[in-house]
């Protein structure tokens, strides 16, 4: 699976969290989730959960915390797929 | 979770330090600030129940307390202080008095707000910050839970906007917490004012509170993430059943 590929399944993930859907049609590797997509903090671990699912993987407690781009989000999925 | 670093634990020891030497004069200043100042007080066989059981919990092998409690004003962690403790087992067992962490941006405002925070074993933190940055809080949480201390956390991670328990709302960093330490207990604090219908900053002035405790030993059978947030949700479910036993009994 391609960076790209798991960008597009990152975003679409992220659609229902975000409550600034302008920057989510723009969004890249370097778009913040809290501070430019405007996800709840409390909400950050259901889209995390929500990665789990996607990719069957499984991601610990620890990792959450470093993930603040969607960046951070490809490389992590990249790391456990 | 990882142990925060070695001059940040230097750092908790030294407030711990501080705020202990003055508790003498701290402690039964807000006690009184809260009673005659606010005229405030707590149902007196409910707060002798709530402060049995905190004792007796206390009095147990040393393992984890975490003290878990709905959130409906800026104060309730002084209220709850109050209401579980007395001034005299808080002097003598000052680990029984719980560390607080307030929103960053309540205390940061001037000099005399960081100093009371700093004496009244706060670990202020920035709700919705980078995650690297509240994972730090919760380490140091963690901590001081390991060393005898306590620590009293809002699981819902906010005060509530309807007035009541959010099961669905439970911040998963508590559960967090409480799966890190092994044999952690939680005890569920609700805490109401009788004319507290939804949040506010402040309770009324002259208001009478109701408390109830329960203390549970959460566990899941899952992994990771989703074993945090099974936690925290058996926590916010508890305090869910205690705020329908108050409803229930109006």
């Amino acid at each position: 699976m391609t960076a790209k590929e798991i960008q597009d399944r990152v975003v679409k993930i992220l659609t229902p969290y975000v409550k600034d859907e302008k920057a989510l049609a723009s969004a890249g590797p370097t778009t913040n989730l809290l501070e430019d997509l405007k996800v709840n903090s409390a909400r950050l671990v259901d889209v995390v959960l929500a990665f789990e699912d996607e990719f069957d993987i499984e991601i610990a407690d620890e990792d959450v915390d470093s993930v603040n781009t969607i960046g951070d989000c490809v490389a992590l999925i990249e790391q456990k797929v | 979770m990882q142990a925060p670093l070695r001059g940040e634990r230097i750092a908790l020891l030294v407030q711990l330090g501080i705020s202990r030497l003055l508790s003498p004069l701290w402690i039964p200043l807000t006690s009184a600030i809260l009673r005659f100042g606010f005229g405030w007080r707590v149902d007196a066989a409910e707060r002798a129940a709530a402060r049995a059981e905190y004792r007796r919990l206390r009095s147990e092998p040393k393992a984890p307390i975490l003290i878990c409690a709905n959130h409906l004003t800026m104060l309730d962690s002084f209220v709850i202080g109050w209401g579980i403790g007395y001034d005299r087992d808080y002097l003598r067992d000052f680990g029984a008095l719980p560390w607080n962490t307030p929103e960053t941006v309540h205390f940061a405002s001037n000099w005399w707000k960081r100093v009371l925070a700093y004496l009244y074993k706060c670990v202020p933190v920035r709700r919705g910050s980078d995650r690297a940055e509240v994972a730090k809080v919760l380490d140091k949480v963690r901590f001081l839970l390991a060393r005898g201390q306590t620590a009293l956390v809002f699981p819902e991670g906010g005060r509530s906007r309807t007035g009541r328990i959010d099961v669905t709302a439970a911040a998963y960093g508590v559960g967090r917490i409480v799966t890190a330490l092994p044999g952690c207990r939680v005890l569920c604090v609700y805490l109401r004012g009788e004319g507290q219908e939804s949040w506010s900053d402040l309770p009324r002035r002259g208001e009478r509170f109701h408390v109830s405790v329960a203390c549970i030993e959460p566990k899941s059978d899952q992994r990771g993430l989703r074993a945090s947030l099974d936690v925290a949700r058996q926590i916010t479910a508890r305090l869910a059943e205690l705020e329908q036993r108050y409803f229930d009994g109006r």
